[in-house]
């Protein structure tokens, strides 16, 4: 049996009448990229959703490392190792991009009940949060307030606040959304390079940037997974050429 | 940046402020000496109280982002916690089995402890919603307490509670205007102190964010609400201990202390000085207090005594300008863009 770090069984999410989620089944394995792709309104974001825990499916389980999850507070899944990023980006826009990761790194730190020293002077909160900004490329711009920087730059920041929670499943959604050509380039490479490293299920529309990262893909159509398979397996899948990557002129 | 002003010995504009402010307030009861107006002294000591209560609700909703408009509620029960323990002492009676008191250790830690109470049961349940439903319950919870205290025959219903005289504090003798000035001002500086610490903190920057982005906190693994409420306790704590330092002030507590435009009064100084400055508030308090002060007399002096009532008639546009041109309030006009923290 594949070593599961997130498995999704029969999951179901309805607004009404519509079934965003309806029977879904999926399985990350520990180590991979996980691609999610599928045409607009596939009930991609309604699943990320329900695995950060902002929404709470109707029926069916979410088990993450062998724990059940599937009513776990938003809060509380950081803690066990599940991070995500969000599709529009959401950061502290009065905060410096430093300020921000050291926000994510303090997360992780404990509890925030200290009242004294200040935040800001702590090394064990800063150096760490500069590293991450390095890594994503951000580095130079620690100092500038968030609200200053460009869109491109807020996705990197956005990456980098997940990092910091030190995941071992990253939930990106659409990580690339609104970027350009060069921005999109980097953003696969500083991914690229933490691939193996940390687990990922990657929402996203960019199938180029998908097939460059993804060791596995799952194609949602109308809130089903229809296929699930290796690239090639996925780009040869008639039903999926069908359903999702003839629409879109091919891969 | 941002992070070279706050650099040790840089002297920024905002320090200047600061440190003039500072002097000033340090130096009031001599420059009111030399003025001749004695009646400053306890003036201003009103303002530093009403400081005091304005930078507690700064910290919730400059820095916390929470809208409470119920803020006299925690003012009011520290003043009465006060009131009612002094009027036990002077009775010789006893209030849920305990004696009353003068002693101001004593009853300002009583004081703050049970607004810090009060807060911690509207605050449990008030944030468990947002928006306008916030400021709508904070309100009805503090208009709850205000015809709770109406009621309240034994301590004077509708008409309040005298004292005695002011609590004893270590034998020194509050009833001298000066010494009581002075302790407003330590007591004011402290909590300055203290509450700049705290948002500068681990705790603060918490908070901050919640501010700020409340689903990405939540996201980054943070229990927000846990921190909000404690934000809303220590806010309640300090405007407790500002209520108390006023019964000792005026040797008086009515439901008045209480009444929803007592909270819009802590508001509009907060939101005059500055939201999410910290010191803004007492900017603020002391320039709607001396407003509140002068105007009816400004009035009177230009013939217009039909006016003298209605000296908000003039304040109001005062706001408006300030809301409209000075989005960091007074304090922003004098101490810049360094004024607002992030």
């Amino acid at each position: 049996m594949a070593d599961l770090i997130l498995d999704v069984r029969h999951l179901h999410k309805a607004f009404g009448a519509l079934a965003a989620t309806d029977d879904l089944n999926l399985g990350v394995e520990r180590g991979e990229v996980h691609a999610l792709i599928g045409p607009n309104g596939a009930g991609k974001t309604t699943l990320i959703a329900q695995l950060a825990g902002e929404l709470t499916p109707d029926d069916g389980t979410v088990t993450f490392d062998g724990r059940d999850i599937t009513a776990l507070p938003v809060h509380q899944r950081p803690h066990l190792g599940l991070a995500r990023s969000f599709q529009i980006t959401s950061v502290l826009m009065d905060f410096t991009s430093l300020d921000n990761v050291a926000m994510a790194v303090q997360a992780r730190a404990g509890h925030s009940f200290r009242f004294w020293r200040r935040a800001r002077a702590e090394r064990a909160l800063r150096v760490p949060a500069m590293d991450y900004l390095d890594r994503v490329g951000l580095g130079a711009r620690a100092h500038v307030r968030v609200s200053a920087l460009a869109h491109g730059e807020r996705r990197q920041l956005e990456l980098a606040m997940a990092l910091a929670l030190e995941p071992r499943l990253l939930l990106l959604d659409e990580p690339m959304a609104g970027m350009g050509p060069e921005e999109t380039q980097r953003m696969v490479q500083v991914l690229k390079a933490l691939k193996g490293e940390i687990t990922m299920l990657l929402v996203e529309h960019d199938m180029d940037a998908v097939f460059a990262l993804a060791d596995r893909l799952t194609v949602l159509v109308y809130g089903k997974a229809i296929a699930t398979g290796t690239p090639d397996a996925i780009r040869a899948n008639p039903d999926v050429r069908r359903a999702y990557l003839g629409e879109e002129g091919g891969a | 940046m941002a992070d070279h002003s706050h650099r040790m010995g840089a002297i920024t504009r905002k320090t200047a402020v600061l440190a003039f402010g500072f002097v000033l307030l340090a130096a009031l009861p001599g420059i009111a000496h030399l003025m001749d107006e004695p009646f400053l002294v306890s003036t201003f000591s009103r303002v530093l109280i009403y400081a005091m209560a304005a930078v507690s609700l700064d910290l919730i909703l400059g820095y916390g982002g929470m809208v409470s408009f119920g803020h006299a509620a925690f003012f009011g029960v520290g003043a009465y916690v006060v009131g009612i323990l002094a009027h036990h002492a002077a009775e010789g009676t006893t209030v849920l089995g305990l004696a009353g008191t003068n002693l101001a250790v004593v009853s300002w830690a009583a004081a703050v402890l049970v607004s810090a109470g009060v807060a911690a049961v509207i605050g449990a349940l008030s944030l468990r919603t947002d928006g306008v439903h916030f400021i709508m319950i904070t309100l009805a919870f503090a208009q709850m307490l205000f015809f709770l205290f109406v009621s309240l025959e034994p301590y004077g219903g509708d008409d309040g509670l005298m004292m005695m005289g002011r609590n004893d504090l270590f034998g020194i003798d509050l009833s001298d205007d000066m010494t009581f000035y002075y302790l407003c001002f330590i007591a004011l500086m402290a909590f300055l102190l203290l509450t700049r610490r705290l948002v500068d903190s681990r705790f603060g920057m918490v908070i901050r964010g919640c501010k700020q982005n409340e689903r990405r906190m939540r996201a980054l693994g943070f229990p927000v609400y846990r921190y909000k409420l404690t934000a809303f306790v220590i806010a309640g704590a300090g405007a407790g201990l500002a209520g108390a330092l006023s019964a000792n002030h005026t040797e008086f507590v009515s439901p008045d202390f209480l009444h929803w435009t007592m909270s819009g009064d802590i508001m509009i100084i907060v939101i005059l000085g500055g939201i999410g400055t910290l010191y803004g508030p007492v900017v603020g308090a002391v320039v709607f207090l001396m407003l509140e002060e002068f105007l009816p007399l400004a009035f009177d002096s230009v013939g217009l005594e039909g006016l003298k009532e209605h000296w908000r008639f003039l304040f109001g546009p005062i706001l408006i300008l300030v809301v409209l041109f000075a989005r960091r309030g007074l304090f922003g006009l004098l101490a810049g863009r360094e004024a607002r923290d992030g």
